[in-house]
């Protein structure tokens, strides 16, 4: 597949008509990794585990008899040094993240964002695990990087869908509880929950040394309010209705909103934290960009 | 101070005030749910922004209804009068109409000034009002009422000249026709501020008022109705004179039968429209020469009739009236008549198909002459067959002697020959086709139908309340006939038709039913029904000496009713049959001198003046022969001169208030008053605009 195909898949809306979470996973990362080498990013780099041919000096113990076996060939198994890391990807699945304006809504985004990074993750053999939460945690699939792992946790997401009001607070607390060992944790969340509980949980991460990334996920339509007559507005979560004349509204609206993304953007930076907006429109190479950043700072 | 509204149509647009609500309830309703991901953020605002959005919401409200209200408002132009309204006011182009009340009655004076006149003076101090802009119109409340000014004028000389040239005219009132013509032209006026001005002595009967004859009034409609539905502002200017009024309402001549040749009898009723009894004397005139005189005695309200008479030659035409003492109005204190002379006349006699040598129709004939020299009437017999191609206008009288029925050209000359003015006389017996004639001809010629042929007893006489008919004058002693008429078999009359006949025009024999009918229909000739036949087996009329009297009288009775006639009302056509007919052109000396050329019609057996204006005795010339006189008599509805209250003027002319005001005093400057004032559309649209500025601040987008 000519490179320019791959980057296609990094459109949220071209993936979301892909038959399979493999396959979405895979193809975003494909047109992700395919971009990163046409891209100013180009120090960085994917290490990937592969064969390479038998060259004296190399431990024995390292030739894949298998290979040799199939094409009579001494080829080398090459092991990148096992990391350390452990990856936790955490996704919002409450009410509000089934919200969409046009086109994916913010748990299907997420829920991709989510595949591709497992699926990198994994590829650079990383161990990773699934947490899917509304108020309560919903499933946990704890952290590993055998082959069968992605096959789980994209079962996982696939299964998934949006329900139930959100805690985000007493999710993350309750996720640190249980995890010891430090890693990485990857929140992918509309954040529509008091700040005065969704910060706490998420310094409670940090506390634990954790490293933190937030995707952010708004709608357009979330972010900038842009309904054009009078509507009555029927919360997702609680099913409570308010009338109004967005018109009117959007200027205060859409302060609101940037000044509760400020204070969520300051206190994770005081925190440490990387925190990403990204609208559902956002294609995907900017979250994994991200990602990888936050990656290669981690060694 | 005042406040009227000189587009008051536009009041009603005010309504529109109420649109911006009525959006607004209505896109209150139809508001859209939309799931949202969380109302978070939005109630956050609910606590101050949603607020202040409510509220700006109702002051848009207030503010979009204000400035439609204040549109509406200015379009209805509303004007201020008095102290606030400073010192130079705005004016409004105004379009207005005057009714001008020039009939007869406006000829009366007050000391000594003519209602006419001052009634001018008001009218022209009303066109001196007509400024740069405005539309004018005038029309005379005379019968009809007449457009002096179709088109309008915009300028005040122009009708000033045109109220300068009406005088008062012989015509009877009609201000219902008046305000609603006046009405009609408003309508189509140019100007929005319309006024109608009624000036005149505001006579009942012009109204409508007064009883029977009084002009209906026409106003249906409420001027403004039509049109542009612009509603109009009404000014009364009554010209009042004096009310109590002799008047003579008619005049007959009647030839008296069976005495001195010549002999006619002239009656007159003579009614007293004042409040006091009088006692006046009744002058009869012929040829401009007193020849008689009566006295009449009237209580307050009520009427007389003077009987007099005079002897003339009845060889030729004359002409005469009968005459009061001068009073308020002098022009009803006299009435013409003519007397037409007794000349040899022509008489159609109509036979029915048989072989029946002494019909009907000879005894009838032969009644007319009796002599066989044709001295007075000259029978003409025909066929019934042959009646369809008689020449018109030929007979003044046709006589149609038990003809079962008629073919279609000869009913259409009937029908003509009745309608053209003529006489018919009708004698039924035993041909007759009663369903044929009760079809269409009898109610349409005569106003009644007849029932089965009825078998009468022997020996019936004439009823004693017939013999007072003027037909038999002579020929009654005390309450018996010259001579005795036994009637066999007849037909009855059917009450109960439209127009049935009055009973002094029915001769009825008693306990049996009528026996002569006469009827006549307006502006037509009269006609005669003989409800028995002239024949042995229905009555002994044959045998009888009340025959040839009976025949020579109706048919001289018929003929006479074409040529006596009532002759015209002022504003009429009038309508005169010529001795001998024209061919050619038919001069008329008009009363009080100047000729005219008449109109020929009907084979050239009768002539015309159209809308007769002049009250009197117009003598008709051919060749410089005189072939006919006929008269034209003053409306006696004009001689009630009885005035509307000016305050009952809004039940007359709906749709417009009116406003009286005193012919003595400043008209100019209430109707200034009225029509002048401080107009505050201006200040309005100021308003309207500040408004809208408002608006477009409220409706700004916040940070859209």
């Amino acid at each position: 597949m000519p490179d320019e195909s791959y980057r296609r898949f990094l459109d949220p809306t071209v993936v979301s008509k892909l038959a399979t979470m493999e396959l979405r996973a895979r193809l975003v990362v494909e047109g992700f990794v395919t971009g990163l080498h046409r891209s100013p990013y180009k120090g960085f780099s994917v290490e990937f585990a592969e064969h390479r041919q038998y060259m004296p000096g190399d431990p024995l113990k390292h030739i894949d008899w298998k290979v040799y076996g199939k094409t009579d060939r001494f080829y080398v198994k090459e092991y990148e040094e096992e990391t350390n890391l452990r990856g936790h990807v955490l996704l919002d699945a409450s009410a509000s993240m089934g919200y969409a304006s046009e086109g994916i809504s913010k748990f299907e985004y997420g829920r991709y964002l989510a595949a591709a990074i497992i699926y990198l993750m994994l590829k650079q053999q990383d161990s990773v695990g699934l947490l899917v939460f509304d108020e309560v945690i919903r499933e946990f699939i704890p952290p590993r990087s055998n082959p069968r792992q992605l096959h789980i946790l994209l079962s996982e997401l696939e299964r998934a869908e949006p329900a139930a009001e959100t805690e985000i607070g007493v999710v993350l607390h309750e996720l640190a509880r249980r995890v010891r060992r430090r890693g990485l944790v990857l929140l992918i969340s509309d954040l529509l929950d008091d700040p005065e509980n969704v910060l706490p949980g998420l310094k409670h991460f940090r506390h634990l040394k954790h490293e933190v990334i937030v995707f952010h996920v708004l709608d357009p339509r979330e972010a900038r309010f842009g309904f054009d007559t009078d509507a009555t507005f029927r919360d997702m979560e609680t099913g409570e209705l308010m009338t109004t004349e967005p018109f009117s509204i959007r200027g205060d609206y859409v302060e609101a909103v940037e000044r509760w993304m400020n204070l969520l953007r300051r206190e994770c930076a005081e925190s440490r934290i990387d925190y990403m907006p990204v609208l559902t429109s956002t294609p995907y190479d900017r979250a994994l960009f991200s990602y990888l950043e936050k990656r290669k700072r981690l060694g | 101070m005042g406040l009227t509204f000189l587009n008051g149509a536009f009041l009603v647009a005010a309504l529109v005030a109420l649109v911006p609500v009525v959006i607004h309830l209505i896109s209150r309703r139809r508001v859209e749910t939309v799931d949202f991901s969380s109302l978070r953020f939005l109630k956050e605002l609910e606590r101050k922004r949603i607020r202040r959005v409510r509220l700006r919401q109702i002051l848009l409200l207030i503010v979009r209804s204000l400035i439609l209200l204040s549109v509406a408002l200015a379009l209805a132009r509303p004007t201020i009068r008095g102290p606030l309204a400073g010192a130079a006011g705005a004016r409004a182009r105004t379009s207005m109409a005057i009714v001008l009340d020039e009939s007869a009655s406006m000829g009366r004076s007050l000391e000594g000034v003519p209602l006419f006149d001052e009634a001018a003076r008001i009218c022209r101090g009303v066109a001196g009002l007509l400024d740069e802009g405005d539309q004018a119109f005038l029309v005379t409340a005379s019968d009809p009422p007449r457009d002096v000014l179709p088109e309008g004028t915009f300028s005040r000389d122009a009708l000033v000249e045109a109220v300068t040239g009406l005088g008062v005219t012989s015509s009877a009132t009609d201000y219902a026709g008046a305000v609603a013509e006046a009405a009609r032209l408003l309508d189509g006026a140019r100007n929005l501020n319309r006024e109608l001005y009624v000036i005149g002595d505001l006579q009942r009967t012009g109204w409508g008022v007064g009883g029977a004859g009084a002009a209906a009034p026409s106003t249906e409609e409420p001027p403004g109705a039509g049109g542009t539905g612009e509603p109009v502002r009404g000014y009364v200017v009554p010209v009042s004179g004096p009310t109590g009024n002799l008047g003579v309402a008619s005049v007959e001549a009647g030839r008296k039968y069976g005495g001195t040749p010549g002999l006619f009898s002239i009656t007159a009723e003579v009614r007293n429209r004042g409040a006091r009894r009088v006692d006046v004397p009744v002058k009869l005139f012929v040829d401009g020469v007193q020849v008689g005189q009566a006295g009449a005695v009237l209580e307050p309200g009520g009427a007389a009739v003077a009987t007099l008479a005079t002897t003339v030659d009845e060889t030729r035409w004359h002409s005469g009236w009968v005459e009061l003492p001068p009073d308020a109005l002098e022009i009803d204190n006299r009435r013409h008549f003519v007397i037409p002379p007794a000349t040899r006349t022509e008489v159609l006699v109509v036979r029915a198909a048989g072989d029946e040598p002494r019909d009907d129709a000879y005894y009838v004939s032969r009644a007319l002459d009796p002599s066989g020299t044709g001295e007075r009437f000259s029978p003409v017999q025909i066929d019934a067959v042959s009646l369809g191609s008689q020449e018109d206008g030929r007979f003044p009288v046709a006589v149609l002697g038990d003809v079962g029925r008629l073919d279609s050209s000869g009913e259409n000359w009937i029908v003509r020959h009745v309608e053209g003015g003529g006489g018919l006389l009708l004698v039924f017996g035993s041909r007759t086709d009663l369903r044929y004639w009760n079809a269409d001809l009898l109610p349409r010629l005569v106003g009644t139908r007849l029932k089965t042929t009825l078998d009468r007893p022997s020996g019936a006489r004439l009823a004693p309340v017939g013999l007072g008919h003027p037909l038999l004058d002579g020929l009654v002693f005390g309450e018996r006939l010259i001579d005795d008429v036994t009637v066999r078999r007849g037909f009855e009359i059917e009450t109960g038709v439209d127009g049935a006949r009055a009973p002094e025009d029915i001769l009825e024999i008693p306990g049996v039913g009528p026996m002569l009918v006469l009827g006549r229909t307006e502006r037509s000739g009269e006609v005669g029904v003989i409800l028995t036949g002239i024949d042995p087996a229905w009555s002994d009329l044959p045998q009888s000496g009340f025959l040839v009297p009976l025949i020579h009288r109706l048919v001289a009775h018929l003929e006479g009713a074409r040529a006596r006639g009532e002759g015209a009302l002022v504003g009429q056509d009038l309508v005169v049959p010529l001795d001998g007919g024209a061919v050619g052109r038919v001069d008329v000396e008009l009363p009080g001198g100047g000729t005219a050329i008449a109109e020929l019609g009907a084979g050239g057996g009768r002539a015309s003046i159209d809308a007769a204006e002049t009250p009197g005795v117009y003598r008709f010339l051919v060749d410089g022969r005189e072939a006919a006189l006929g008269v034209v008599n003053v409306d006696p509805r004009e001689s009630d001169l009885a005035a509307l209250d000016p305050d009952d003027l809004g039940e007359r002319v709906p749709g417009v208030a009116f406003r009286t005001l005193d012919a003595s005093g400043s008209l100019e400057g209430e109707i200034v008053e009225a029509r002048r004032g401080r107009e505050l559309w201006r200040v309005l649209v100021y308003i309207a605009l500040v408004l809208i500025a408002m608006e477009m601040l409220l409706a700004r987008p916040r940070g859209a």
